[in-house]
């Protein structure tokens, strides 16, 4: 466990996830595709936090941060996704073309 | 080093696991005779031989259920009732593993068992199991609010998160004398995670035992032993958080958590024979109406008490 | 566990086993045919990390990790039966567009970052001995960093009003899908819903703009 190996396995999880975030045409799968960038991003906070920060605790504030917003994207994809569902019934990024032409 | 941080730690918590199961198994049924149901056989041997018994009877199979989500479900929760017991101090020395976050700890295993539970109902892909699981969720997502913060509330007299420290914190003064609200609500959660006597939404009768109700044979002989345990779990962290675990006169420490986590239990189980089962939307009412506010009540007590200390 | 560089062999095994778990649970996530699998694929991607970090010594935003997430994957495997065919998994299911190049930027995304962990040079402070991670965290939240810690608070709160207005069923001018509804297929009929033909109709429909 070095501070190399902690970040390859961080951009591993951030290369899947934007594949997913990419690939993806339901509006869940796709935001599970962003938690897990995110999940790479914590990794490669605390790993720097643990390596090269010292020890400075703003490095871990950083993740709480992280899982702040984290709770936010979700908490605000759904309630977009009941929005949509309700006004369109569509539960794919596809069915969404009001603003296309 | 093997044998002291990694041996001698398992086998206690496992030792914990299945007396305790056994003991929980036990009390129950001296709790039904005592309340007038009819007493299949021995007391002290019936939970042994309904064992032997599942052992021995065929594994039921649904149409296309998710086989490795169905048969890990009742191992998982084993598991973290094990973890629960691993957290919990026998003294102030003698505990398995001492995580100085072990309160979070216990925290998250309360939200993990929801999954596990949900989990169990959903991948036997049958109707009621289904609605099982739902109606824990439903349960879990109220309790764990509750949970959080009485458990905070015990955690700021002691000022920090392991529950050796807080233990060691109740030597003037137990938590439950200190935060009058804590233990109440806290053995509400217990009986929530454990889905035990009212709050038994998830594997009810009127399920037809709702998530196990597909369940036979050895896998529903570990779902049976994981719930007992949890309960087991349940009563140790019970006895750390508020009734000052190894604190005590006379007796060792041990000795003294022993004596404290069997009352809790039968505290525990002497409540799920006597009290009716609430239906779900009620005490979904219930948690978020009532028991909510009130432990946000608890938790302001608690802070209010810390600062006057 | 304050001395993360001398760590023991146990260490490094239990950070191989635990890095699989987290990226082959992840990969699974896009490629399991039931969307409450793929859910609690993402909740076992997210424990492996959790455990990762505790390895680190970062005890709290470990274990953290669990409770947060365990919340979240349950909500979200909810969600997907709500919202979702199939979250059973009981058909084959594959709902993706642009592929190649999703995969193509995923591949750049980790041979980029990848490159930076190899071959950039990062300091080396390691932990100090001593240092207490939980109570430094603590302090930093509710000492220097109070504005910061007490801001996210305040977007949280935010979030929560403005995602009760945007799902609830009605605001102050009538409901909420007021107006957005496709008309129905009959006066005073249901409405037409979303299927195959009405997507084809509404294709055709723009065409005639054209």
């Amino acid at each position: 466990m070095t501070l190399a190996t902690l970040l390859l396995l961080a951009a591993a999880l951030i290369g899947i996830g934007l594949y997913g975030a990419l690939s993806q045409q339901s509006f869940v799968m796709l935001m599970m595709g962003l938690e897990l960038m995110l999940n790479g991003v914590m990794l490669a906070a605390v790993a720097f936090w643990a390596y090269s920060g010292a020890g400075a605790p703003a490095g871990q504030l950083l993740t709480i941060i992280v899982m702040a917003v984290m709770a936010i994207e979700m908490t605000m994809g759904f309630a977009l996704v009941v929005a949509v569902f309700r006004g369109k019934q569509a539960d794919t990024t596809e069915s969404l073309s009001g603003l296309k032409h | 080093m093997i044998v002291d941080q990694l041996i001698l730690p398992l086998l206690m918590v496992l030792v914990t696991l299945s007396v305790g199961a056994y003991i929980v198994a036990v009390l129950d049924r001296l709790m039904a005779g005592a309340f007038g149901a009819p007493r299949g056989g021995n007391v002290w041997l019936a939970p042994l031989t309904r064992g032997a018994w599942l052992l021995t009877q065929h594994a039921n199979a649904t149409e296309a259920p998710d086989w490795r989500a169905w048969r890990l479900a009742p191992a998982l929760y084993l598991a973290l009732a094990a973890i629960g017991l691993a957290v919990m101090p026998w003294s102030a020395s003698l505990v398995a593993t001492d995580l100085v976050t072990s309160v979070v700890l216990w925290g998250s295993v309360e939200a993990l068992a929801t999954v596990v539970i949900f989990l169990h109902g959903w991948s036997a892909n049958a109707l009621l199991t289904l609605i099982g699981g739902y109606r824990y969720v439903a349960l879990g997502l109220s309790y764990i609010l509750i949970s959080m913060f009485v458990l905070i509330g015990v955690a700021l007299p002691a000022e920090s998160l392991q529950f050796t420290q807080v233990v060691a914190s109740q030597e003037g003064l137990w938590n439950v004398l200190r935060q009058p609200l804590g233990l109440p609500l806290f053995l509400i959660v217990g009986l929530g995670m454990t889905f035990w006597g009212p709050l038994d939404l998830a594997d009810s009768t009127d399920l037809a035992g709702g998530t196990a109700s597909e369940v036979s044979g050895p896998p529903r002989l570990v779902w049976d032993i994981a719930r007992a345990a949890m309960l087991v779990a349940f009563s140790g962290v019970a006895t750390t958080a508020f009734l000052g675990g190894w604190l005590g006169p006379w007796l060792p420490g041990p000795l003294w958590v022993i004596v404290k986590m069997l009352a809790v239990l039968s505290v525990l189980l002497l409540l799920g024979r006597w009290l009716p089962r609430l239906a779900p939307e009620r005490c979904v009412t219930l948690m978020w109406v009532v028991l909510l506010p009130l432990s946000f009540l608890a938790l302001v007590w608690a802070g209010a008490v810390a600062l006057w200390e | 566990m304050t001395e993360s560089m001398n760590h023991g062999i146990g260490v490094d095994i239990a950070f191989v086993l635990l890095a699989a778990l987290a990226v082959i649970s992840g990969w699974r996530v896009f490629r399991t045919d039931s969307m409450v699998r793929a859910s609690f694929f993402l909740l076992v991607s997210f424990i492996a990390v959790g455990a990762i970090m505790i390895l680190l010594a970062a005890e709290y935003l470990g274990v953290a990790m669990f409770f947060m997430m365990a919340v979240e994957m349950t909500v979200m495997a909810l969600f997907m039966v709500m919202f979702m065919m199939n979250p059973a998994g009981l058909n084959p299911m594959n709902m993706v567009h642009q592929e190649r190049i999703a995969i193509g930027a995923g591949i750049a995304g980790f041979v980029v970052l990848g490159a930076m962990a190899l071959f950039a040079a990062f300091p080396e402070r390691p932990l100090p001995t001593g240092l207490d991670p939980v109570r430094s965290l603590g302090l930093e939240m509710l000492g220097d960093s109070m504005l910061i810690f007490e801001s996210a608070g305040i977007v949280l709160l935010a979030t929560m009003i403005g995602v009760v207005v945007l799902s609830s069923h009605r605001g102050r001018y009538g409901a909420a899908a007021e107006g957005s509804m496709p008309p129905g297929l009959a006066p005073g009929g249901d409405p037409a819903g979303k299927s195959e033909e009405d997507e084809e109709a509404g294709g055709g429909h723009e065409h005639h703009h054209h």
